[in-house]
């Protein structure tokens, strides 16, 4: 390194203009969008099976119980974790100004995470699986996560090794709390004795393997659907809104807490269980907490649009973005609430959770994707997107989608949780019959599925609109606005 | 000690791990933001801030 280069200076002139990898970035894109549909897809189907039992279809392969965690692989592992991959890949190169570590690894990581991919869809709906959420794959995929892990890991650390930019940007960090927590997690929960091809056995055995499952459970929502969605937030929101971050030292004090707490949250899941009350109570003002700091980012988003608040009238990808960010406040506002012990005896079991996750999911990471995704196009495709009001309509579906699924979960959820725990003068149950309370739940779930169909057919719009975008009908972006 | 009794004395002991976590916790805030603050740093972070416009480079 130049020992005159300040610490955030590039390296700049023409003996070092970097030649970033784009190919295998559209490779990731390509995946995001295509997998972004079978994971919706999947989750409307089983949104309507809830609803309307028949949907079931009679077929071991199609009922609720394999699909589901069909559909929950699909969109974390396969939409979100290409989405992730996406904006890494592209937003790495350029603020370490330089190429890749290796693109032979690259490909590897790409073509390895597909094939696993395609394995969950195949041995899902056949009913093989190791029971635990997020992670019933069965242990030869495990391993062969693993692997493609550690392919990523050196990939990215090797690249983080010889940048040209001395300081990391705050993305970085969240990017390598991602890469490094993920790995952690996954193994440990994934220890397993192998007893046959399909089959094995956890090495946990009955408290303590709950314990470690909703540690992994709550660091998977942490480390795969809030940080590396953070890091993606800190560098294309002051993309699209052409400033920088509000705060920059925030955004530090936001990383290093939300590592910290997010660790320690786990047994949030885990309240009135047998687990010790102190293990539980550490959960719970962990969980608690961790309001500050996600707040304290959320903030810093919003903010970064001060004095340009005109903007977000006119151009629909800050709207996704803002939208997100309100939807990350929003739901880590609600999270610390259930995390106190007696709400979560109202909202534990009941649709409510349901309720949160997609808050969760389809306001924060959903809505964060589809601007980062809508940001980017023209500029690794180097074409205008073919249908611009097509990105407006596709905004509005999904957020009233979004109101309709997040709402009717509230009201289904705070009506099962009431109705379960009532008493009557007598002291007797006042709904002494449980399938009385779920049969009520029908109109709350007709409305749950009219509105993931919205926000499904938001994205198949999206998926067109790209589609003709780069098969050519898509107006050439003028080269100086391509560099900017 | 039977079963019970004892999962009642680890119940008891395990309350130091939170106080010893919000301690650990409130040492390590207050020593990040205190170097995030320190004032010699703040030109380095405004520099820092306008790194994603640093695009320079090809495909
Ligand atoms: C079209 C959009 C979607 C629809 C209609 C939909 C529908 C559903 C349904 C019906 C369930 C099962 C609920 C139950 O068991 O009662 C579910 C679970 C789940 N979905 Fe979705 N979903 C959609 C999109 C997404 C996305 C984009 C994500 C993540 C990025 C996601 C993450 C999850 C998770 C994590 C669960 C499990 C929740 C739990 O166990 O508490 N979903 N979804
Ligand atoms: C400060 C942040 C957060 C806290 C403290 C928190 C807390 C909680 C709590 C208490 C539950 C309910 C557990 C139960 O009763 O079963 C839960 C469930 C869940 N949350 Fe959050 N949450 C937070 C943020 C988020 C975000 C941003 C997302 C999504 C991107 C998310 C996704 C989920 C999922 C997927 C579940 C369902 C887990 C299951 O399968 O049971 N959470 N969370």
């Amino acid at each position: 390194m130049d020992p005159d280069r300040t610490a955030t200076q590039p390296a700049t002139g023409a003996a070092v203009t970097p030649v970033y990898d784009d190919a295998v970035v559209k490779m990731f894109f390509t995946a995001t969008v295509v997998w972004a549909l079978v994971g919706m897809l999947v989750g409307v189907i089983i949104a309507l099976q809830l609803a309307w039992w028949p949907a079931n279809l009679g077929l071991p392969w199609t009922t609720f119980g394999r699909l589901r965690p069909l559909h929950t692989n699909a969109v974390i592992f396969a939409f979100a974790g290409n989405v992730c991959f996406t904006g890494i890949y592209h937003s790495t190169q350029r603020l370490l100004k330089t190429r890749m570590f290796n693109d032979t690894l690259s490909r590897i990581h790409f073509w390895g995470w597909q094939g696993i991919i395609v394995a969950a869809a195949v041995t899902l709906p056949l009913g093989l699986t190791q029971a635990k959420e997020y992670a019933e794959l069965i242990w030869p995929i495990d391993v062969a996560i693993t692997v493609i892990w550690v392919v990523f890991a050196i990939n990215f650390f090797g690249t983080l090794a010889r940048r040209r930019v001395k300081h990391m940007y705050v993305a970085i960090w969240f990017y390598m709390s991602f890469v490094l927590t993920i790995a952690v997690l996954h193994i440990f929960n994934s220890l397993a004795i192998p007893a046959t091809l399909v089959r094995s056995y956890p090495v946990y055995a009955g408290m303590t393997d709950a314990l470690v499952q909703w540690w992994y459970g709550h660091n998977a929502v942490g480390f795969f659907l809030t940080t590396p969605f953070l890091g993606l937030m800190y560098y294309y929101l002051p993309r699209a809104a052409e400033r920088p971050v509000y705060s920059y030292r925030l955004s530090i004090i936001h990383f290093w807490a939300l590592v910290f707490l997010y660790i320690w949250a786990g047994p949030h899941h885990l309240l009135y269980s047998a687990l010790p009350e102190w293990a539980q109570t550490l959960g719970m003002v962990f969980s608690i907490m961790l309001l500050a700091p996600s707040w304290g980012g959320m903030l810093n988003g919003l903010l970064t649009l001060k004095g340009a608040w005109n903007k977000l009238r006119s151009d629909p990808i800050l709207k996704f973005m803002v939208v997100a960010v309100s939807f990350y406040g929003m739901s880590t506002f609600e999270g610390p609430m259930m995390s106190i012990r007696a709400v979560s005896g109202l909202a534990h079991y009941t649709n409510w959770v349901i309720g949160h996750v997609h808050s969760g999911a389809l306001g924060w990471v959903g809505m964060i994707s589809f601007g980062m995704l809508y940001w980017m196009v023209p500029r690794i495709f180097g074409r205008e997107v073919r249908h611009p009001t097509w990105v407006s309509h596709h905004f509005w579906l999904a957020t009233i989608g979004i109101v309709l699924y997040t709402v009717a979960m509230w009201a289904a959820g705070l009506m099962e949780g009431l109705q379960w725990r009532a008493i009557n003068d007598a002291g007797q149950l006042a709904n002494p019959i449980f399938l009385d309370i779920t049969a009520r739940l029908e109109p709350f779930l007709w409305l749950r599925l009219i509105g993931g169909t919205m926000y499904l057919v938001g994205a198949i719009m999206m998926a067109i609109n790209f589609w003709q975008t780069i098969r050519g009908s898509g107006r050439p972006v003028e080269a100086a606005a391509r560099a900017a | 000690m039977n079963t019970v009794t004892r999962a009642a004395a680890e119940t008891i002991q395990g309350g130091w791990v939170l106080g010893v976590m919000t301690g650990l916790f409130l040492v390590f805030f207050v020593a990040w933001t205190v170097w995030a603050y320190s004032p010699k740093r703040k030109a380095q972070f405004e520099d820092a801030a306008r790194l994603p416009f640093a695009d320079g480079g090809i495909e």
